[in-house]
């Protein structure tokens, strides 16, 4: 599905990533977690090419293509979906449209036909209702006057209607109660499948009770210091990142 | 991504060709005899023609307004031609039938089929091409009900008690420099008048359009609605792409008597002039409704054309409950100024006005909002929403907004607000990743912005400005 | 009457003629003389002026204008006087002028060694310098006339240097007292405060009267300097009371990473006109910016502020208030200017009015002119009566209509009070403006 190979980027002349390794076969679960300020974030923006950041060295490999050689929105196309940590406002734009457009553009790729309004419609309202989004929000602005967890919800949501290869969630339980996590929580896991591959970006445990990985990686200092099962971010969980640099020097 | 964006601003004007009509026109210049002559041409009264030469001379002690933020060479009065016609109009048509096919064609060629049963269903049409009206259609359909609609120069001579009474009844001969030109000089345009207790059955719609060369346009609007009739009315403009400037100086005149109510619509697509800032339309117009009791104005103005804007369609709220209303979008890009807003000026009691305004600029060009909020000391319960929103597309731009807010009245509320913001490389992101590219994105950020406006639009006029906003954003994003 | 009363004089040309016999150190000369050539230059504001739309001038021309008024003739005492200006707690020193003339015994011996304080005609040489670089260079005779006449008729000033990387707390407090006499006069006042690289400080310009019956025209120019890195606190209230006119400016430059936090206080007079302008010149400059208007009777009252981005990365947050009573008439007109260098610009301004009757009026006009993209600007002006939902609710907890308006009144200028950083100021003013809002002391007795 992914092959990151020494990877290397920065941002605002400042290095960030330098020279990340990392592999995800299709189905898995990978969760990365780090201090911050170790490059999780940016590792997200990155990959779906975000401008502003620049990659100085290493390769890229998505669904056997060359990923670094898209602009963002066919990366998107290509099935690379990033939730966002804080999701952006668009006033006057409405959910609707916004959706239709994205969902029209990812399937014109795909080579199939652009659903017709009713059935997208449809479809959308199904959607809402599975992340528990009241159907006025197709309505307003993107992202409008959304609180935290309606923004949150939102993203999963367009997760569900595009139906990526590869879902990279970053920091999204940030600015979650218990309640909102777990509906976020359920409309991944509701997701999970065989040819779909999730990177799960957080600072803390607590996602993970939720949405339980295959994988953990620690990244710090922009590279990946120490990957392990899932019982590795409890490890983390009790003692902290500052155990790592010491392990790792 | 400024350079994406400007890339795509690139603008493109698909109204821009020349028709070719055997036409009559005037020699450029401007004293008694040509006003004589524009009067003997349409056979108007004695008292019109005083009218006309009293504004002239009215207008000759008058100065060209220098306060609004445009720069424009001075412009030579007497180098414009004031009168131009297509010779086939010496003998007005009787119908359609009789109307020059090549005048025929250029409006097909602008998607407004003149033929009734062509025509967009509901919308009768009165086309004014340079300084004639050619054609008015639906007219006997309308008669059915009541409503007079027939092109300012018949109604003349044919009510003419009506014309004699609200002409000038709103904007005065002294009201301003152009207004005061438009007079002396006017050709023609439209005059519409809806009876008492009478809905209009079917939208009006005047195109009006600048074909010769050297030729300013004046035309001047008249509507009167009758106390509790109600009547919603379009206005379309396009001009050949020409490398000179040419002159459009219109005056508009809104009479809503008691309980009436008149939706004014603008589509303004006159020439903007090229990429580098050569040719396009100077559009200087005056447009003012006065409300009496309870009546309602409402203008929305969709402006992408023009090389100069100067204009600033306003409402007297004279009675007492009267509704005023202005949305307006306004795009510039390249070289383009606009300078445009409005007056609400409160004078009845409980008096409502609400302005909203989109403000695009791209390009270098400039784009200004200029209004005038005043409650009168009977404003007494008059309240006043201001709403001014302004979007840049590019860093070589501008967007200003120049609000007057005077209040006269404790009892009286006014709220402004304006904000700028600018397309931004988030927004823009958030589209590429959800699989949008930048082009269409910038489009419906666009249009998003402006849907508070869009949505006063009657169905068909808004669709033609989504277009227009796209295709004269071409070319401008980043 | 003599003779002279009789006749209607322009001020335009009796101001110059003044400014024409001026007696002041040599070595402003120069600036006198160009002030002089560039108000001369000025065509004489009128309704068609487009900053001069709703204030009008006429009331200055049916004076005679001496140019000062000898010291003598002030009827007041010493403790009379302080009792207008003195704000208690507040560490300061003073600076007096009574009518124009300093006044040894009113002002205080000033010696801080981390600012300096001198009258232009006492400068040494290094502090000549100072003002001979500074002076006229941040206000622009061209752009305003009144600068223009007040560097015309320069006979002194005063000047305050924070000095470099040093923190003053004593607050310099610049005081002109005008006292009514029988022959109208006019007052040139000038303060140049420079706040080097590093400093802070503190400055209060008060401007007061002794009576009602004002005869001085007052115009007061002040020019601030401030360096990179460097604070300042300014206050400047106009006290004036009913029948002054004051014609007056603050301008500011902001060197990159300064900070200025300015407040203004106006009563109404006669003619009263100010204008702020602030210049940010330096990257990561702030401006915090806050204003109340309070005219009453047929007093007027004008603020224009301009508030000019010519430089990446700087914010303005200004906010204006007022409320206008009876017959008077307020002016405001806010400009933000963003050029097109200062990218990343954050400006924000809010005015609010209230119109307490049927004869009061208010004209305002908040602007924005932008030349940049990537930059949030918002100004928001509103004008209301008190809000319904909140006086119903007062009255339903038994508090009278009127003590209920004082209050909602004072409230709404309250609000701005309460942010500013020298509690005695606030202090001093609360008193003045309850004192304004109504004359019963039940009406204001939870004010104070």
């Amino acid at each position: 599905m992914l092959s990151i190979k020494n990877l290397q980027a920065k941002v605002e002349e400042k290095d960030i990533i330098k020279g990340l390794n990392l592999n995800i076969k299709p189905g898995e679960v990978h969760a990365i977690m780090g201090p911050n300020g170790a490059g999780k974030s940016t590792l997200g923006n990155v990959l779906s090419g975000r401008e502003g950041y620049e990659v100085t060295g290493g390769s890229v490999e998505f669904l056997g293509k060359d990923l670094l050689d898209f602009e963002p929105e066919e990366r998107a196309r290509e099935g690379l979906f990033l939730a966002f940590q804080y999701p952006v406002e668009i006033p006057g734009v409405s959910n609707l449209e916004f959706l239709k457009a994205s969902v029209d553009a990812v399937r014109e790729h795909r080579g199939q036909d652009p659903l017709d309004s009713v059935s997208f419609l449809k479809l959308a309202r199904e959607k809402c209702k599975a992340v528990n989004l009241d159907q006025n929000f197709l309505k307003r602005g993107v992202n409008e006057g959304f609180s935290g967890g309606e923004k949150k919800r939102n993203e999963i949501m367009q997760m569900m209607l595009l139906e990526p290869s590869l879902c990279i969630l970053d920091e999204t339980d940030s600015g979650l109660d218990i309640d909102a996590l777990q509906v976020v929580a359920d409309g991944v896991n509701s997701q999970r499948s065989v040819d779909r591959s999730f990177i799960v970006v957080t600072h803390y445990q607590r996602l993970l009770d939720y949405i339980v990985p295959d994988y953990v990686h620690v990244l710090a200092n922009g590279r990946i210091v120490k990957s392990g099962g899932k019982e590795l971010a409890l490890e983390l969980e009790e003692k902290g990142y500052s155990w790592i640099d010491e392990e790792v020097v | 991504m400024t350079e994406e964006i400007n890339e795509l601003i690139k603008n493109e004007y698909e109204a821009g060709f020349v028709t070719d009509v055997e036409s009559e026109t005037l020699p450029p210049g401007l004293n008694e005899d040509v006003i004589r002559f524009i009067s003997s041409k349409k056979n108007e009264p004695e008292w019109l023609l005083e009218w006309r030469l009293k504004a002239f001379h009215v207008w000759k002690e008058m100065d060209e307004p220098t306060w609004a933020h445009v720069q424009y060479p001075e412009i030579n009065f007497q180098d414009v031609s004031y009168y131009s016609a297509p010779k086939s109009m010496d003998d007005r048509p009787k119908s359609l039938d009789e109307v020059d096919p090549e005048l025929l064609k250029t409006y097909e060629k602008l998607g407004i089929p003149l033929h009734e049963q062509a025509a967009l269903a509901g919308v009768a049409v009165d086309v004014v091409f340079d300084s004639v009206s050619v054609v008015t259609t639906f007219r006997e359909k309308l008669k059915e009900a009541g409503v007079i609609f027939m092109p300012i120069s018949e109604a003349v001579h044919e009510h003419p008690d009506l014309v004699k009474k609200y002409l000038g009844s709103v904007v005065p001969q002294k009201d301003n420099y152009y207004a005061a030109l438009n007079c002396a000089v006017f050709s023609d345009g439209s005059f519409v008048y809806i009876p008492k207790g009478v809905r209009c059955p079917m939208e009006l719609s005047t195109y009006f359009r600048i074909n010769e060369q050297s030729t300013g346009q004046f035309e001047r609007t008249l509507i009167i609605a009758e106390e509790g009739s109600h009547v919603s009315y379009l206005e379309g403009c396009t001009a050949p792409m020409r490398d000179e400037n040419q002159l459009h100086a219109a005056v508009v005149e809104l009479v809503a008597l008691d309980n009436a109510e008149i939706k004014y619509s603008t589509v303004q697509n006159w020439y903007p002039g090229d990429a580098e800032g050569k040719g396009g339309i100077y559009n200087f117009v005056t447009k003012r409704g006065v409300c009496h009791t309870n009546a309602k104005i409402s203008w929305t103005q969709v402006e992408t054309g023009s090389a100069v804007t100067w204009k600033y369609p306003s409402c007297i709220l004279k009675g007492d409950n009267s509704v005023g209303e202005f949305y307006s979008v306004a795009l510039t890009n390249n070289f383009q100024q606009a300078d445009t807003g409005t007056k609400m000026i409160h004078l009845g009691k409980n008096t409502k006005s609400t302005i909203i305004t989109k403000g695009i600029s791209a390009g270098k060009s400039q784009n200004a909002y200029r209004g005038l909020v005043r409650m009168n000391p009977g404003a007494e319960g008059a309240r006043n929403y201001t709403q001014c929103d302004s979007l840049l597309i590019g860093d070589k731009c501008g967007a200003h907004t120049f609000p007057y807010i005077e209040s006269k009245h404790p009892s009286a509320v006014i709220e402004h607000e304006a904000t700028t913001s600018k397309v931004s490389d988030d927004q823009l992101f958030l589209c590429q990743q959800r699989g949008i590219d930048v082009e269409k994105a910038v489009s419906m950020i666009v249009n998003g912005f402006c849907k508070e406006v869009f949505k006063e639009l009657p169905m068909e006029f808004a669709v033609e400005a989504g277009k227009l906003l796209e295709v004269s954003l071409e070319g401008s994003v980043g | 009457m003599t003779e002279a009363s009789t006749q209607t004089l322009d001020y335009a040309s009796q101001a110059l003629s003044l400014a024409q016999s001026v007696e002041g150190p040599e070595w402003l000369s120069g600036l006198r003389k160009d002030g002089q050539q560039s108000f001369e230059g000025h065509a004489w504001p009128t309704r068609k002026t487009e900053h001069w739309k709703y204030t009008n001038l006429s009331a200055l021309n049916k004076q005679n204008y001496a140019q000062l008024v000898a010291n003598d003739s002030v009827a007041l005492t010493d403790s009379e006087a302080q009792q207008l200006y003195l704000i208690a707690d507040l560490d300061a020193v003073q600076l007096v002028f009574v009518n124009g003339h300093f006044s040894e015994t009113l002002s205080s011996e000033i010696d801080l060694d981390s600012v300096e304080v001198v009258r232009f005609s006492q400068a040494d040489e290094d502090q000549r310098s100072v003002i001979s670089d500074n002076l006229g260079q941040i206000t622009l005779n061209e752009e305003h006339i009144f600068s223009a006449l007040n560097a015309g008729q320069l006979d002194d000033g005063v000047l305050i240097r924070f000095l470099k990387n040093k923190k003053t707390e004593t607050a310099i407090q610049v005081v002109h007292l005008t006292t009514a006499q029988s022959q109208s006069f006019s007052v040139n006042a000038r303060l140049l405060v420079v706040s080097e690289a590093g400093s802070q400080g503190v400055v209060v310009e008060s401007f007061v009267s002794d009576d009602a019956s004002q005869t001085a025209i007052v115009n007061s120019i002040t020019e601030c300097r401030i360096d990179d890195n460097s604070k300042l606190f300014h206050y400047r209230l106009q006290l004036e009371q009913e029948d002054a006119i004051h014609i007056g400016g603050m301008h500011v430059q902001l060197n990159a990473g300064s900070q200025l936090e300015s407040f203004h206080v106006g009563l109404g007079g006669k003619v009263k006109r100010v204008d702020v302008v602030v210049n940010h010149e330096g990257s990561g400059a702030h401006c915090d910016l806050k204003g109340v208007y309070l005219p009453k009777n047929s007093q007027h009252i004008d603020y224009h502020t301009c508030i000019e981005h010519k430089v990446p990365h700087c914010t303005t947050s200004e906010v204006f208030r007022g409320i206008i009573a009876n017959q008077a008439k307020a002016v405001f007109n806010g400009r933000i200017h963003i050029h097109p260098d200062a990218q990343k610009t954050l400006a924000e301004l809010n005015n609010r009015n209230l119109l307490l009757s049927n004869k009061a009026e208010i004209n305002t006009k908040p602007e924005l002119e932008i030349y940049a993209d990537d930059v949030r600007c918002a100004h928001g002006a509103t004008i209301a009566q008190l809000d319904d939902n909140a006086m119903n609710y007062m009255l339903s907890r038994g508090i009278g209509r009127q003590e209920a308006e004082v209050m909602m009144s004072f409230g709404f200028i309250n609000e701005l009070l309460n942010g500013l950083a020298h509690h005695p100021i606030q202090e001093k003013l609360r008193p003045i403006l309850a004192d304004l809002f109504g004359k019963d002391d039940s009406l204001t007795r939870h004010l104070l």
